[in-house]
């Protein structure tokens, strides 16, 4: 069977889980859960790091010496213009040229801003930024960021940390129909089922911190959500049946008498 | 009729709950395998900063942390005149620096929820800013003024509550190398390593970074590791910094014995305290980010402590749902001096009947076992 890895900016990636590094109650709980969660790509808050000194960092100094890549995103930028600085930045001390853009206006809802994002993920394509916007979850601006350059579009399932789960599966589905390149869910996810539901929709994978990191067994969870990634996964690749409003015998054996 | 209480673990929490019962009318007696306040809570830095070490939302720990900060203040004057013995106590706020305009976002949204529980915090920047805190570097470009805020030297602290536990008649045993809990259902026998055995009516287990141990004969997972935590400390003539300064690589405190204290490099390495050069430098790289004069200077002390810290960061503090016999105060992470005063309370209310708040059940020591 042909192995089902994806690409981001022609780089092959097995795992379709990306994890945040915040929010952990310590470094040894942090470690375990990311070496659980199976993931190949780590991502944080460049304004949390020591850019001056990044293998210093009080967060990136514990998984310093292992094989990820880092998608840093640019939260707490309000500006398109704030988030592109904070961008070059982050590529100017080395950690890495994929950059998250993520833009919010409001602090209470942190929903990101569509027309910044937009403006900044044009900008930084054009610097030859990998770039991963956060966006709401509106079918045509993803196309929009899309044709913009982004190497994948990331829109949130709900507020970020909320643990609501996908609020409109709907236009997710639409995304995913739409989209040329990589959709990953971001944001708002909750449990293993809203896991399982994003996969099945045909995302290429999921984004989380929340759910994992301030969940009572962080390391089980890790392990929870990248189960419930695989199964959505495979789900959504072997095709679920039509549903149908009445019963039909499971058992079936008329089918096998002799006529 | 007070009961007998046979609290293991003579750290800055054993100690606290020993004065609490004691002075309520218990018989505290307190078994340590070294001397009392010899890992984390003689290492610590003493910041009482609920809000600064809550930046996320006003969970239960956060209600935890500053409820025990309401407490200090009467529970510090108890401590000082019982034992006769000062310690430094400090109400210099804190101020939690900023370098980038994207974290204004942060510390507004962090504003907004404090200031609905009673943190009375501003945002500062500018001349304002550097008015309140001179030697700053010109670089931080905001940061959240916190005057509910205050630290303590957290040694003398330590040793005025050790003192004042001997005072009021806490049975002290020392040195005694191993413990090991022979009964705990129907009574309380914990058994040290020469033979002798300490009866009581009920066992708290205040073992911090070791509770893990007693997870067999307790029956329940006990998930604290230790975190070492390195710290470093600079001679300071004038008190430099006025603030607890806390940026997210750490902190910087001054003492009003000359020191002025930053930590804390955090790493995993079991049960070994060494310092290490890694550690330290990983301090200094960002100090001097925060206050530039750093830059010149050479720490003269450097020391490590191991931080309990659980699963899911919470202590683990109530009684076992098999037996309210034993009690659990372990696994406060940083915040062991901070949550001092409020821990002692919760043991001591448990054991003179009175009801816990529902918000204690975050704690309950049984969480973590299925």
């Amino acid at each position: 069977m042909k192995k089902d890895t994806w690409h981001i900016g022609g780089h092959e990636l097995h795992s379709r889980f990306f994890i945040g590094t915040g929010l952990f109650p310590n470094p040894y709980v942090q470690k375990e859960a990311i070496r659980a969660s199976g993931a190949e790509v780590l991502t944080f808050a460049i304004r949390r790091v020591n850019l001056a000194s990044t293998e210093d960092d009080s967060i990136l100094q514990h998984v310093e010496g292992e094989a990820f890549r880092y998608l840093p995103n640019t939260s707490g930028a309000s500006t398109a213009d704030e988030a592109v600085r904070i961008a070059r930045l982050a590529r100017a001390s080395g950690l890495s040229d994929w950059i998250k853009v993520e833009i919010s206006a409001n602090e209470r809802t942190l929903l990101p801003d569509p027309l910044e994002t937009l403006k900044a993920t044009e900008i930084l394509v054009k610097e030859g930024f990998t770039v991963l916007p956060y966006t709401s979850d509106d079918p045509v601006l993803c196309k929009r960021l899309e044709e913009a350059g982004a190497a994948a579009v990331m829109p949130g399932a709900a507020p970020i940390g909320t643990g609501l789960g996908i609020l409109n599966p709907y236009h997710i589905g639409l995304i995913v129909e739409e989209a040329k390149v990589p959709i990953i869910v971001d944001a708002g996810l909750g449990s293993a089922a809203d896991v399982v539901q994003a996969m099945e929709l045909g995302v290429a994978g999921v984004l989380m911190n929340t759910p994992v990191a301030k969940a009572k067994d962080p390391v089980g969870m890790a392990m929870a959500m990248k189960l419930a990634i695989e199964a959505g996964r495979l789900s959504y690749l072997s095709g679920r049946i039509a549903k149908k409003r009445y019963a039909s015998a499971s058992s079936g054996h008329e089918q096998f008498l002799l006529k | 009729m007070g009961e007998t209480v046979v609290i293991m673990g003579g750290g800055v929490i054993g100690l606290s709950c020993a004065f609490e019962l004691q002075r309520r009318g218990h018989q505290a007696i307190l078994l340590e395998i070294n001397r009392c306040g010899g890992q984390a809570s003689g290492a610590a830095a003493g910041m009482l900063a609920p809000f600064s070490e809550n930046v996320e939302g006003p969970d239960a720990f956060f209600h935890l942390g500053k409820e025990s900060l309401r407490l200090y203040p009467g529970w510090r004057d108890a401590i000082r005149s019982i034992s006769g013995r000062y310690f430094e106590y400090s109400d210099s706020g804190s101020l939690y620096i900023a370098y980038h305009e994207a974290d204004r976002l942060a510390l507004e949204g962090r504003l907004l929820w404090q200031r609905e529980h009673g943190s009375s915090g501003v945002l500062l920047e500018g001349d304002e800013l550097f008015r309140k805190e001179p030697l700053l570097s010109r670089q931080v470009k905001a940061a959240l003024y916190t005057p509910a805020e205050s630290h303590l030297y957290a040694p003398d602290y330590v040793e005025a509550l050790e003192h004042a536990c001997r005072l009021t008649g806490v049975h002290f045993h020392e040195q005694l190398g191993g413990l090991e809990v022979a009964e705990w259902r129907d009574a309380v026998v914990v058994q040290a390593k020469d033979g002798r055995r300490f009866g009581g009516d009920r066992l708290l287990v205040c073992t911090g970074a070791w509770a893990q141990e007693l997870e067999e004969t307790l029956g329940i997972r006990i998930p604290v590791y230790p975190i070492r935590g390195q710290i470093c400390a600079y001679e300071a003539e004038i008190n430099p910094v006025h603030h607890m300064v806390f940026s997210n690589q750490g902190y910087l405190v001054s003492k009003e014995n000359g020191t002025l204290v930053c930590g804390a490099s955090e790493d995993v390495a079991g049960f070994d305290t060494t310092v290490t050069e890694r550690g330290i430098e990983r301090l200094r790289n960002w100090n001097k980010q925060a206050f530039p004069f750093l830059a010149e200077q050479t720490p003269f002390h450097r020391w490590a402590g191991l931080r309990p810290s659980t699963q899911d960061g919470y202590p683990l503090l109530g009684p076992l749902e098999e037996s309210g016999r034993v009690i659990m105060a372990a696994g406060h992470y940083r915040n062991g001096i901070l949550l001092s005063p409020v821990t002692a309370k919760a043991v001591a209310d448990y054991i003179d009947g009175i009801k816990l708040p529902e918000m204690m059940e975050a704690f309950a020591p049984g969480r973590f076992t299925y």
